[in-house]
C-alpha cells in the first residue's frame, strides 16, 4: 500500500525526489561533467540535491533488501557499519580523534581511511556509518558553508551547520542514509560539538562517540574527562580512548587520526598506529606516559598472588 | 533477564578478588526482583556470578534456566568437596564447569548461561578468575565482564585495572565500573551485590 | 571349616572372615619387597625384582621409556608413582586403571588427579572385586608415591580388600615386617629426599635376601619438585644409575673392594 501511494502521489519523498531527477535531466548546461566528478556536485545548481535511485516502486525497501547485512550476510550491498570516532569540548577547544578502519561485513577493506573530514579550516565532521554517505553529506555540507560566507560574510556557526546537516539528511528520512557524525568547530560562542545522524537526531554536547567502538571508547573517554584538561592531557584522552576501542572492538582498529580545534581552526595533531600504541606507546608526544598502553604491556611483571610470609620464604 | 550484567570482577593484589552483579530479576519490561543475588558461594574460596546470553531471546533465556544451571552446578562442587574433604581448586572447577556448559550445548535443550569463576587457590595462594561462556568457552583473565556492562567497563579496566592495588584501591575502581555503566547504559541497574574472596574466605560488602 | 567359606568370595565364613581376600594377602606377602618412604622435599620408592637371570632380556629398561624395568615401578601419572607386589599380570591391569583414570580426572578438571582420589579410585575397583559374584579379588597391594597441591607430598599403600592408607614409611612384599620395624627405628620427621634414599637403600640391602644390592634386583625412583616449574618431577632410575647410586650411598660390595684396593 505504501509503496502504491508513493508511486502516485505528489507529495511523497520519492515522487520530489524524482521530480527534482527529471528536472535536472532537462538542464544541459550545468551536468555533472562540468564538475568533473560523477559524484553529482552539479545538480545543487538547482536549488535542490538529487541522488540517482533505485528505479523501482520503492527505493527504501530495496536498499534494504540489499543491504541489510544482519539479516541477510549474502547481501549484495555492505555498508560500513564499524567504526570509532570521538569528539569532545573541554577548556582549550575540541579534541577529535578517529580510528582508520573500513570494514564490509567480515573483511577489512581498508586501514586507512581519513574518518575526519575537513569541511573548512574551523569545522570538523567525523565519519561513522555508511563512508560514502558521511563523505558526500559532509562535503557538501562544506560547499554551503562557504556559500553561508558568502552570503553573510561571517562564518557560518557550529550550530548553523550542524542544523543544516540535520535538515538535510531528516529529508531523506527512511531512504537509507546511515551516516553517525560529530560535526566540531570554534565559533563565536566557543569550541562547540554537534551530534548528527541520519535519524535527524542533533545535540549538543560536550562529548560525544560514535560507532560500534564507541562503548569502550566511553570507558575511557568519561573516567579521564574534566573541563579543564591540558591541551596534552586532551590529546592524550583522545588517543588514548580510540586505542581503547581499537583493541576491543573487532570493527575498529589501525591507526588513530587525532586532530585539535582551537581558536584559530583545526590543527591535525597525528596519526598512531594502534598496535603500535599497544606495545610501545604513541612515541614521544606531549601527554603520554612511558610504555606501550596495552594491559600486558602495563602490567608487566606484577603480580596478585599473595603468599603468607611462611610460603613465600620456602618458594624462594 | 532482560538485562542481567555481571559488573566486573578482578584479582588484584594482596591475594583477592572482587565480584559483583546487579541485582534485579526482570521480565520483558518489569522488574520481578530488585534484589536477587546472582553471586553464588560455591565453597569457602570459591565464587560464581551467572546471567543469561543479552540479546538472546526471552524463551531461549528462562530465567529458571541461569538458576537451574548454577544449584547443578553448586550442588557438584559440593559432592566434590564432601567426597573428598578439601574443595576443588578454582582451575579444577573452572574447567568441569566449562564442560558441562560444553556438555550442554550439544544437548537437545542447552543452558543459555554465562559465567564468571571467581576463586582464591588456597593451595598456591593465588586468586584466579575465569571467564566462561554459554558455548563452552574459558579463559583466565585478570578482569572480566559479561552483559551490557561489559561494552563500557573492559576498556576501562584496561586502563585503570592494577594487579598491586590494595584492596581499596581496586574497589575504587569497581566504582568507576559501575558509575560508567549507570552513567551510558540506558536501562542501567541501581543495585549491585558486591562481594570479596581472600584468604579468608567470602564476604559480601556494601559500596 | 575353611573350605565351605572360601571358593567364592561374596561368602563370609562364620567367623566373619573373607578367605580369598586373606589368601590374596598371603600371596603379597610372599612377592618381592615394596618400600617407601616420604620426606620433606619428596619421596622414594624401591623394588625388589623377582625376575631376574642372564638370559632376561633389559635392553627395554636401559634405554627408551621413561626408565625402571617395569616389574615393580610404573609411572602412573606425571605426580604419581606406584610400587606394586603381588601378581604382575593383575598388577598390569590395575596400572592401566590408574592411568586411565588420572587421564579422566584430567579431562574432566583440568589438573593432575590429586593422589588419594587416585588411591580412591582403586580402592573402589579393588573393593567391588571382593563383593560381585564370580570374581577373584586383585592379588596386588599398592604404595603410591605422589605429590598434589592439598597435601603435598604423600605416601599410600592399599591392599586387596580396597583399604587404604596414607603412611611416612610403610613396605609391602616378602619381609614386610622386618622392613617397617627397622624404618621406625631410623625415620625421623622432617627427614629429606637425599637422607631417606640413603634409609630406603639401607633397609632394602637389610631386608633382601641376596647379600649384595645391585640394578639386578632392584627398581627404584623418586617423586620431587622441579625446582624451576615447582612442578612434580618423577625419576624412575636406569639399571645404570641405580648402579652408581648403589656406589655412591657405599652399598656394593663391588665397590667396598674397590674402595679396599684404592686405599
Amino acid at each position: 500500500m505504501q509503496s502504491f501511494v508513493d508511486r502516485y502521489s505528489t507529495t511523497s519523498a520519492v515522487s520530489q525526489l524524482r521530480k527534482v531527477q527529471r528536472l535536472a535531466e532537462e538542464d544541459d548546461e550545468y551536468s555533472d561533467a562540468t564538475w568533473g566528478s560523477g559524484a553529482g556536485f552539479g545538480n545543487i545548481m538547482k536549488g535542490s540535491p538529487a541522488f540517482t535511485v533505485p528505479n523501482v516502486p520503492d527505493p527504501t525497501s530495496f536498499l534494504r533488501l540489499h543491504t541489510d547485512d544482519r539479516a541477510d550476510p549474502s547481501c549484495r550491498i555492505k555498508i560500513q557499519h564499524g567504526t570509532t570516532t570521538l569528539a569532545f569540548r573541554f577548556q582549550g577547544g575540541v579534541i577529535v580523534a578517529v580510528d582508520s578502519r573500513a570494514t564490509a561485513g567480515s573483511y577489512i577493506a581498508s586501514g586507512t581511511v581519513k574518518k575526519v573530514i575537513e569541511i573548512n579550516p574551523y569545522l570538523l565532521g567525523t565519519m561513522a556509518g555508511g563512508a560514502a554517505d558521511c563523505q558526500y553529506w559532509e562535503t557538501y555540507l562544506g560547499m554551503h558553508c562557504r556559500l553561508h560566507e558568502l552570503r553573510n560574510r561571517e562564518r557560518i556557526s557550529v550550530s548553523a551547520a550542524s542544523k543544516y546537516l540535520s535538515n538535510l539528511v531528516y529529508s531523506y528520512k527512511g531512504m537509507g542514509l546511515s551516516m553517525g557524525t560529530m560535526i566540531c568547530g570554534w565559533d563565536k560562542t566557543g569550541p562547540a560539538v554537534f551530534y548528527v545522524d541520519s535519524d535527524g537526531t542533533r545535540l549538543k554536547g560536550d562529548l560525544f562517540s560514535v560507532g560500534s567502538g564507541s562503548t569502550f571508547a566511553y570507558g575511557v573517554l568519561d573516567q579521564g574527562y574534566r573541563w579543564d584538561l591540558t591541551d596534552e592531557e586532551a590529546q592524550e584522552l583522545g588517543r588514548r580512548s580510540i586505542y581503547a576501542a581499537g583493541h576491543r572492538d573487532a570493527f575498529s582498529g589501525n591507526t588513530c587520526n587525532l586532530y585539535h580545534v582551537k581558536e584559530d581552526g583545526w590543527k591535525f595533531i597525528g596519526n598512531y598506529d594502534i598496535s603500535q600504541m599497544h606495545y610501545e606507546g604513541p612515541g614521544n608526544v606531549p601527554g603520554a606516559p612511558g610504555g606501550g598502553y596495552g594491559y600486558d604491556q602495563r602490567v608487566v611483571g606484577r603480580s596478585s598472588a599473595n603468599p603468607p610470609e611462611v610460603v613465600a620464604a620456602a618458594a624462594a | 533477564m532482560q538485562y542481567s550484567f555481571i559488573e566486573p570482577p578482578w584479582r588484584p593484589r594482596k591475594g583477592y578478588l572482587i565480584m559483583a552483579a546487579d541485582t534485579t530479576a526482570a521480565r520483558s519490561i518489569v522488574k520481578m526482583k530488585v534484589d536477587e543475588d546472582k553471586i553464588k558461594t560455591l565453597s569457602p574460596h570459591l565464587l560464581m556470578a551467572y546471567s543469561g546470553e543479552p540479546g538472546k531471546s526471552l524463551s531461549l533465556k528462562d530465567p529458571r534456566d541461569t538458576v537451574q544451571f548454577a544449584e547443578y552446578v553448586e550442588r557438584n562442587i559440593r559432592l566434590y568437596q564432601i567426597r573428598n574433604l578439601y574443595p576443588l581448586r578454582p582451575a579444577a572447577a573452572a574447567s568441569w564447569i566449562r564442560r558441562a556448559l560444553a556438555d550442554s550445548i550439544r544437548s537437545r535443550k542447552p543452558y543459555v548461561v554465562n559465567l564468571l569463576l571467581g576463586g582464591y587457590d588456597t593451595a598456591t595462594h593465588e586468586p584466579h578468575l575465569y571467564w566462561v561462556d554459554y558455548l563452552g568457552t574459558m579463559t583466565e583473565v585478570p578482569f572480566a565482564a559479561h552483559g551490557y556492562g561489559a561494552y563500557f567497563a573492559l576498556s576501562l579496566l584496561d586502563r585503570y585495572h592494577n594487579p598491586e592495588a590494595t584492596l581499596e584501591e581496586g574497589l575504587e575502581t569497581l566504582k568507576r565500573c559501575l558509575d560508567e555503566v549507570s552513567k551510558r547504559l540506558v536501562v542501567s541497574p541501581s543495585k549491585y551485590k558486591v562481594k570479596i574472596v581472600d584468604k579468608d574466605g567470602v564476604r559480601e560488602i556494601e559500596l | 571349616m575353611a573350605r565351605r567359606y572360601d571358593s567364592r568370595t561374596t561368602i563370609f565364613s562364620p567367623e566373619g572372615r573373607l578367605y580369598q581376600i586373606e589368601y590374596a594377602m598371603e600371596a603379597i606377602s610372599h612377592a618381592g619387597t615394596v618400600l617407601g618412604v616420604l620426606a620433606k622435599d619428596g619421596v622414594v620408592l624401591a623394588a625388589e625384582k623377582k625376575v631376574t637371570g642372564k638370559l632376561l632380556d633389559l635392553s627395554s629398561a636401559k634405554e627408551g621409556g621413561y626408565g625402571g624395568s617395569g616389574e615393580k615401578i610404573y609411572l602412573l601419572n606425571s605426580n604419581v608413582i606406584g610400587g606394586v607386589a603381588g601378581l604382575t599380570a593383575d598388577a598390569n591391569s590395575l596400572v592401566n586403571y590408574a592411568r586411565t583414570a588420572a587421564q579422566r580426572h584430567l579431562l574432566a578438571y583440568n589438573e593432575d588427579i590429586p593422589v588419594e582420589l587416585l588411591a580412591q579410585r582403586l580402592c573402589d575397583m579393588k573393593q567391588g572385586y571382593t563383593q560381585f559374584g564370580g570374581l577373584r579379588p586383585f592379588g596386588v597391594s599398592l604404595l603410591y608415591a605422589g605429590y598434589d597441591p592439598h597435601y603435598q607430598f604423600q605416601l599410600y599403600h592399599s591392599d586387596p580388600s580396597g583399604n587404604y592408607s596414607g603412611w611416612k614409611a610403610t613396605c609391602i612384599g616378602a619381609n614386610n615386617g622386618t622392613a617397617q620395624s627397622l624404618l621406625k627405628q631410623e625415620y625421623k620427621d622432617d627427614i629429606s629426599v637425599k637422607d631417606a634414599i640413603g634409609l630406603v637403600l639401607r633397609t632394602m640391602s637389610k631386608t633382601m635376601d641376596s647379600t649384595t644390592l645391585s640394578s639386578e634386583k632392584l627398581e627404584f625412583a623418586v617423586l620431587t619438585l622441579d625446582p624451576e616449574t615447582k612442578q612434580p618431577r618423577a625419576k624412575i632410575y636406569r639399571p645404570a644409575e641405580i648402579d652408581a647410586l648403589l656406589a655412591s650411598e657405599g652399598l656394593t660390595k663391588k665397590d667396598d673392594d674397590a674402595e679396599m684396593k684404592t686405599a
